[in-house]
């Protein structure tokens, strides 16, 4: 409750334009920001790179992390609900990956708030995701001689499961915004006016704030639900999968995604519905919106807030009509683009070269360590 | 010689067969203990009678070959027409596996004896196994199921095939998923198990069920012991008398199922396919990882250790457990990665002592049980072991993959717009 009460005011004080005085505390008005420089360690984020394009990474090496992923599509994917493991499909979207080594917390539900460490094993793992004994994987790599002296190369030693749960983030930290109007100042006029509604009449910089425009917070927005998780079986099955899994009661009857729900299971069922802030940089690529991919364009999520979003008992109370002119949509729309930068696609950021298409054989096996 | 049904066999393993063996207790023992086993070596009589006659491994604690009986049914899984018919369906259902591409019958087929065509077996996609896939038919009988005995019933035997990463790779919680989304496999769980809804334990229980129906106690020896005394023939007598005495294949594969489930290193050559294949390497390591072994023997280890596997004794390495030999002759290739191609293969493998023909036998020399010797078996005694050995088979039984009842959505639209208005 505690940090519900500080949003609020955080809110408030957004609104105002000031900071306030709460309980003998000084609560800073939210501010966004340009994004700290990481420090990358090259040779570690290059073996990265080469792992989130192969599709040996998934159990029966049908998909890569760059299948759901896409470089062109900000990391992102264009289906409103991501393909998931063969076999299966995804009952969620796929989150756009440019800026995530800069968040704290991951997952839509929020349920990793650890690192991208656990975030790779999670994701490779995962039985509706890429569904990967990572004791098999691990002994893939070993017998692909370029990752034997990439792994090397990256201080990691023999390819291991633990390295490549480092590789990955340390490659994730390059993908990086970079060159989006907002942080070099190159704004258009409609765009500066919606940056004034973004911290202003809009509210929208009470959640969104802080570099990477999130305050990694769950809240309940009243998104509608995307009906094809439970029309399409397979979808079903790995929404199943999941609430099973997490321990939502009567799972078998659950019309909705519990979302944040899943991190305390409050008894009456107030914490279902509730999502992570996504960041709101590069959504020039990233669409369609919403932890469902239910809002096809960036009009359509201004339209969404404008209208106080939809129906939910849970919807968090600021969700209210905002009374913005379609001049004033059109401003919103244009600051939400001005947070976009260069697309990071090309060799920098993809492993173009082709992955080898059988294990070689190791030589004079009887004769070598394994 | 032996006619197999089978086309020409691509690789190697799978059913693992072991045929004179000479301990009776738990298997081999460290050397001290020695052979218990004695054989009186009758005469060969100088006149040639129809059937010779060997004089039988002389011990009482051998079960003698008998008659199969039906097979066991564990008191809390009980058989019934329905949850057989139901375990059939899953059998052959594809989505009882991680990417939804794979069912027990990938690599158990019916038309390749209930087992897989290649000594070891396919597994998952994206990888390959490290043994071979052992034939289905009769597994109602064993007490211990896989090469080591890692399982006792067939009920537990099942999941381990369906989730282990290189053969099925599924994971329990989005199989049940999926048969919940099957709304003919709901009535038929609803139907045999008075549940609401199917789960995985019960998809197991009816697959064990099916499996208990694959059984073929009708082969000529069945017969014959039963009385039908024309049910074999002049050479496949003396094939059995072979069998009970100088081949001294009885010590080990006796009693009605053709084998005392004791572990034996009878000399087995390690695989070639380790040397020879990339993917099977990356198998082979991982499985040792994954079996529990220490960092040294990881690094070094070059071979399937069997059942040491299971209990990290020293001399359990290399061992298996004994295979029954009924319906081999639908199986090839044999023994545990399908060293051998044919049955032929097999005789002169135990004729020579444990050897293979280039003289190869197990890597793991200190375990290899001494009551492996040389047979010295004639060309003709070969043959008429190897009619009596097929007699342990009758005919092929084959089966048609079932039609497969499809998903359903388990809500309308209706239903989630009603839901949704209540948000």
């Amino acid at each position: 409750m505690v940090a519900i009460v500080t949003t609020r005011q955080c809110f408030l004080a957004a609104a105002l334009g000031v900071g306030l005085a709460i309980a003998g505390q000084v609560i800073a008005a939210p501010i966004i920001s340009s994004l700290p420089t990481l420090n990358v360690n090259e040779a570690r984020a290059e073996l990265g790179k080469r792992l989130f394009f192969d599709k040996r990474v998934s159990g029966d090496v049908g998909i890569s992390c760059a299948t759901c992923h896409e470089p062109e599509n900000g990391y992102a994917n264009k289906d409103a609900l991501s393909k998931g493991y063969p076999g299966n499909k995804h009952f969620r979207n796929a989150p756009g990956l440019i800026n995530t080594a800069h968040k704290k917390v991951w997952m839509h539900d929020g349920r990793i708030g650890t690192s991208l460490n656990d975030v790779t094993r999670e994701m490779i793992t995962e039985d509706y995701i890429m569904n990967m004994d990572m004791r098999i994987m691990q002994e893939r790599f070993k017998q692909d001689p370029v990752y034997v002296k990439m792994f090397k190369a990256a201080g990691l030693g023999e390819p291991s499961n633990g390295g490549v749960r480092k590789a990955i983030p340390e490659y994730l930290k390059t993908l990086t915004s970079h060159g989006a109007p907002f942080d070099k100042g190159t704004m258009s006029v409609s765009a500066k006016r919606g940056l004034k509604l973004f911290k202003g009449k809009a509210g929208c910089i009470a959640c969104h704030n802080g570099p990477v425009f999130t305050d990694g917070k769950a809240y309940n927005t009243g998104v509608k639900e995307n009906f094809d998780v439970w029309l399409d079986p397979q979808r079903h099955q790995a929404f199943i999968a999941y609430a099973a899994f997490m321990g939502i009661q009567n799972y078998m009857n659950l019309k909705r995604d519990p979302g944040a729900h899943v991190q305390k299971h409050v008894a009456d069922g107030s914490g279902m519905g509730k999502f992570i802030t996504p960041s709101l940089r590069e959504l020039k690529y990233t669409a369609p919106y919403m932890h469902n991919g239910m809002s096809k364009t960036l009009a359509d999520v201004v339209a969404f807030y404008n209208r106080g979003g939809d129906n939910d008992r849970n919807k968090d109370a600021r969700m209210k009509p905002l009374a913005l002119s379609k001049a004033e949509r059109k401003d919103l729309v244009a600051f939400l683009l001005a947070l976009s930068g260069e697309p990071l696609t090309g060799s920098k950021y993809v492993w173009q070269e082709p992955y080898p298409a059988e294990y070689p054989v190791i030589a004079n096996w009887l004769n070598v360590p394994n | 010689m032996g006619s197999f049904n089978k086309a020409p066999i691509l690789f190697l393993v799978t059913t693992v067969m072991t045929m004179a063996t000479f301990t009776f207790a738990m298997g081999d023992k460290p050397p001290a203990s020695a052979s218990k086993v004695s054989i009186s070596t009758a005469p060969a009589t100088a006149t040639q009678p129809q059937v010779k006659t060997f004089a039988k491994v002389a011990d009482p604690s051998i079960p003698p070959l008998a008659a199969l009986g039906p097979p066991p049914v564990p008191a809390d899984n009980l058989m019934s027409d329905a949850k057989v018919a139901l375990g059939k369906l899953l059998y052959f259902d594809p989505r009882l596996g991680g990417d939804a591409s794979v069912s027990c019958a990938t690599c158990h087929e019916p038309e390749q004896g209930w087992s897989f065509a290649e000594g070891i077996s396919r597994g998952y996609p994206g990888t390959v196994h490290w043994r071979g896939s052992q034939s289905v038919m009769n597994s109602a009988y064993y007490g211990k199921l896989f090469a080591v005995g890692s399982t006792p019933s067939l009920e537990s035997q099942a999941p381990s095939a369906a989730r282990g990463g290189v053969a099925g790779n599924g994971e329990n919680d989005i199989m049940e998923a999926r048969l919940r989304l099957i709304p003919d496999y709901v009535n038929r769980f609803n139907d045999v198990f008075g549940e609401p809804w199917p789960t995985i334990n019960n998809a197991w229980k009816a697959i064990a069920a099916f499996e208990r129906t694959l059984v073929q106690r009708d082969t000529p020896v069945d017969k014959y012991l039963l009385g039908d005394k024309t049910a074999l023939d002049n050479q496949q007598l003396r094939g059995k008398a072979l069998y009970e005495g100088k081949a001294r294949c009885i010590v080990c594969h006796n009693g009605a199922f053709t084998t005392n489930e004791k572990y034996y290193n009878i000399g087995v050559p390690r695989s070639t396919r380790w040397e020879e294949d990339g993917l099977s390497q990356v198998t082979f390591r991982f499985e040792q990882y994954a079996k529990g072994t220490t960092e040294e023997m990881y690094r070094n280890i070059k071979d399937d250790a069997g059942l040491y596997y299971r209990n990290k004794n020293k001399w359990s390495m290399g061992k298996f457990r004994v295979p029954t030999l009924r319906y081999t002759k639908y199986t090839a290739p044999y023994m545990r990665q399908g060293q051998f191609y044919t049955l032929e293969e097999v005789i002169d493998f135990y004729d020579r002592g444990g050897f293979d023909e280039e003289g190869r036998t197990t890597s793991f020399l200190e375990t290899k049980t001494p009551l492996i010797k040389k047979l010295s078996l004639t060309d003709e005694e070969k043959e008429d072991l190897l009619t009596f050995i097929e007699a342990l088979s009758g005919d092929e039984i084959l089966m048609d993959k079932p039609r497969l009842p499809p998903y359903q959505s388990l809500f309308t639209r209706a239903e989630l717009q009603t839901a949704q208005a209540k948000k």
